[in-house]
């Protein structure tokens, strides 16, 4: 175990994966503090260049663009009013008001340790559950693997947003897109008509990059470009440090609200969202100190919001690690990475590829603390960088897509196929079908349908040996709640978000 | 939207109902519990079917009660309606456009012009913005891309490929 870990430090601490880690983050902070470029977003934009990349080094841009990502959003919901992210909402309500008291640094500190002392809350869970989980889940068959990936696929109902109904269109969509190519047991070509591009499949980024940034641009040229002039005023980080007296007080919001962030992460379809919203509904129920503030600029209510956002990551990571199920479209994307890297996250790789899995627990650790750094300093920075020309920043990730979409196989065919789809992601979101199951079936398809072919031939064609065990009726089960729950309770929460 | 939705879901049942044949056509028995290479796809493609035939009614439906009812919309809103569409149309063009010429003018020249004619679209007018982000920007994207992740981008074909080749 120490070896281990030793390795995984010694390999994250190489030149060229700290130069990684600052990048990634540097890029995820600036996708979240952009309010025109999403977390997943930032990860897709990226996650096509790791292809020549070592996994390891891959992996560490994945990971300093997905906390980045998570922490950016906040800048500009503090400073400027307008979240960068959805679950930065809380933050504008609270951060906001303090910063247009004059309290726009001292928000910003509250925001930064806060953020980051949530972070490395749930990497220390992550670090304790994965190996337990992930020895519990080695005895899982090809039932319980299709089990495994139907509960993965039931987080649709989380990520539907409005009709549930059109979630699952997305969802079912997506397994469709995963069906195409050659099929992996009997050879036998699906859907390519006759087309060699289509003869490997659809590759993943090609569709994520489509589907999910090039769409967005599309849906943004609608609106004319927002200058955000007028934020409040911001002279620097170092003015008002709050004091150590500041979280003694708030001691229980500090713990409460990284629990609620790391299960909340855990669950399949909650997520950074509804994790932020719910810590900061239990600080605001249960406030003992100025209960009178909140809505206002309460101190109380930022805390609880960030730690609880930034530890939903490790959650989320922890059950994208050892079962291999992505909670997002955005831990989809690492599902992606994975996969390109030719892993397949889950159980088995804790005990096949255990350098990637410390390293990526390493890899946590150390970005949550380069994030204080690299946040603090770089305020100003993306201060600056959100009145750039949006008209131009558009371009140049328009720019980034193409170059994404052909850096995969050198494939010009490959960049008309990710036109596609951003052509129906747009259309999608037009028509308000979600894009995120869409995704997550396109990488958990594939898993599915071998798990249940391997099941039905071991069972003789009975669709019984499907239940046969109860840790997949246990799993199935799961799914049926995680599908049917949000239909009965929504998050009265999330109704403004 | 909801013209827009019942076309789209329209649309939609019409593609998946024609992939649905085709899976059928892919259905098969081999050994005892093989269920082939169609039955998935099948089962996938008949849920979006009926899904994009629940939802398109739904639609008509919802259009049906709406429109006695709806107010004619203003011309400002109507103008507004055919700016927004005319920007995303002139945006996907530019960006198809531009993937189009990659391979015959090559990926410099290609990118350079493909910038301003997007911010064109988007509605930038600033000349100075016009001017000076392409070539910055060609300038960035080259040099990282090209010359130091070393993606081997078309080049065109004639001059242009001659025009590429002094610059990666």
């Amino acid at each position: 175990m120490f070896d281990l870990y030793w390795q995984a430090f010694t390999t994250v601490l190489m030149p060229q994966n700290l130069l990684a880690m600052a990048l990634g983050s540097l890029w995820g902070l600036l996708a979240g503090a952009l309010p025109g470029i999403s977390t997943s977003m930032g990860v897709v934009l990226i996650l096509s260049f790791t292809y020549t990349l070592s996994p390891m080094t891959a992996f560490v841009l994945l990971i300093g663009a997905y906390l980045g990502g998570i922490t950016g959003g906040s800048i500009t919901s503090i400073l400027f009013g307008i979240p960068g992210e959805p679950s930065s909402v809380p933050t504008v309500i609270e951060g906001y008001s303090l910063a247009k008291q004059g309290k726009a640094a001292y928000a910003m500190w509250v925001y930064l340790l806060c953020s980051i002392f949530g972070g490395l809350f749930s990497v220390v869970v992550m670090i304790v559950a994965t190996p337990l989980i992930a020895n519990f889940a080695l005895r899982f068959g090809p039932a319980e693997y299709f089990a495994l990936t139907v509960l993965g696929l039931s987080v649709v109902s989380g990520l539907s947003g409005g009709s549930m109904l059109k979630g699952f269109l997305s969802c079912f969509f997506g397994l469709f897109l995963a069906t195409v190519g050659t099929d992996g047991i009997t050879g036998e070509e699906r859907f390519t008509f006759e087309t060699v591009t289509l003869l490997g499949g659809i590759n993943f980024v090609v569709a994520m990059v489509g589907l999910l940034a090039v769409s967005e641009i599309l849906i943004e040229a609608e609106e004319p470009f927002k200058e955000y002039k007028g934020g409040v005023e911001y002279r620097g980080l170092m003015r008002e440090l709050p004091p150590f007296s500041l979280f003694r007080k708030y001691w229980l919001t500090m713990i409460r609200s990284p629990i609620i962030g790391t299960i909340v992460g855990a669950l399949p379809g909650a997520g950074a969202t509804i994790a932020s919203f719910l810590a900061y509904g239990e600080a605001a129920r249960t406030a003992k100190h100025e209960p009178e503030k909140f809505g206002k600029g309460a101190v109380e209510g930022l805390m609880a919001a960030e730690s609880a956002n930034n530890a939903s990551t490790g959650g989320s990571m922890t059950v994208l690690l050892s079962l291999g199920l992505p909670g997002s479209n955005t831990t989809a994307m690492l599902v992606a990475a994975f996969m390109i890297h030719g892993m397949q996250p889950g159980p088995l790789l804790l005990a096949t590829r255990p350098d990637i899995i410390y390293g990526i627990f390493v890899a946590m650790l150390l970005t949550n603390l380069l994030l204080l750094v690299l946040a603090g300093t770089a305020i100003r920075l993306f201060l600056e960088l959100n009145r750039l020309p949006y008209s131009i920043f558009s371009a140049a990730i328009m720019i980034l897509c193409v170059i994404g979409a052909f850096g995969i196989s050198n494939s010009v065919d490959d960049m008309f196929l990710m036109f596609a789809f951003s052509i129906i992601g747009y259309f999608m979101r037009k028509c308000g079908v979600p894009v995120a199951p869409c995704i997550l079936a396109l990488v958990l398809g594939d898993l599915a349908e071998l798990s249940l072919r391997r099941a039905l031939l071991l069972s003789g064609g009975s669709p019984l040996g499907l239940v046969a065990s109860p840790i997949s009726i246990v799993l199935l089960a799961g799914a049926l709640v995680s599908i049917v729950y949000p239909i009965f309770k929504k998050p009265k929460m999330l109704a403004g978000a | 939207m909801k013209k827009g939705e019942i076309v789209f879901f329209g649309a939609s049942t019409a593609f998946f109902g024609f992939m649905l044949i085709q899976a059928i056509g892919l259905m098969g028995q081999g050994r005892p519990g093989e269920i082939g290479s169609g039955l998935w796809p099948f089962l996938a493609l008949g849920a979006s079917a009926v899904l994009s035939v629940v939802l398109l009614a739904g639609s008509i439906q919802k259009y049906r009660r709406a429109a006695p009812a709806a107010e004619m919309p203003t011309p400002e809103a109507l103008a507004e309606k055919r700016r927004q569409r005319l920007t995303v149309a002139l945006s996907a063009a530019c960006f198809l456009v531009y993937m189009i010429a990659v391979p015959w003018v090559g990926f410099i020249l290609a990118t350079f012009v493909f910038i301003p004619a997007f911010a064109l679209a988007l509605g930038e007018r600033r000349k100075t913005v016009l001017l000076i982000a392409p070539v910055l920007l060609t300038a960035i994207i080259v040099g990282v891309f090209a010359k130091f992740i070393t993606i081997p981008f078309p080049k065109g074909v004639g001059v242009f490929a001659e025009f590429s080749r002094l610059f990666y």
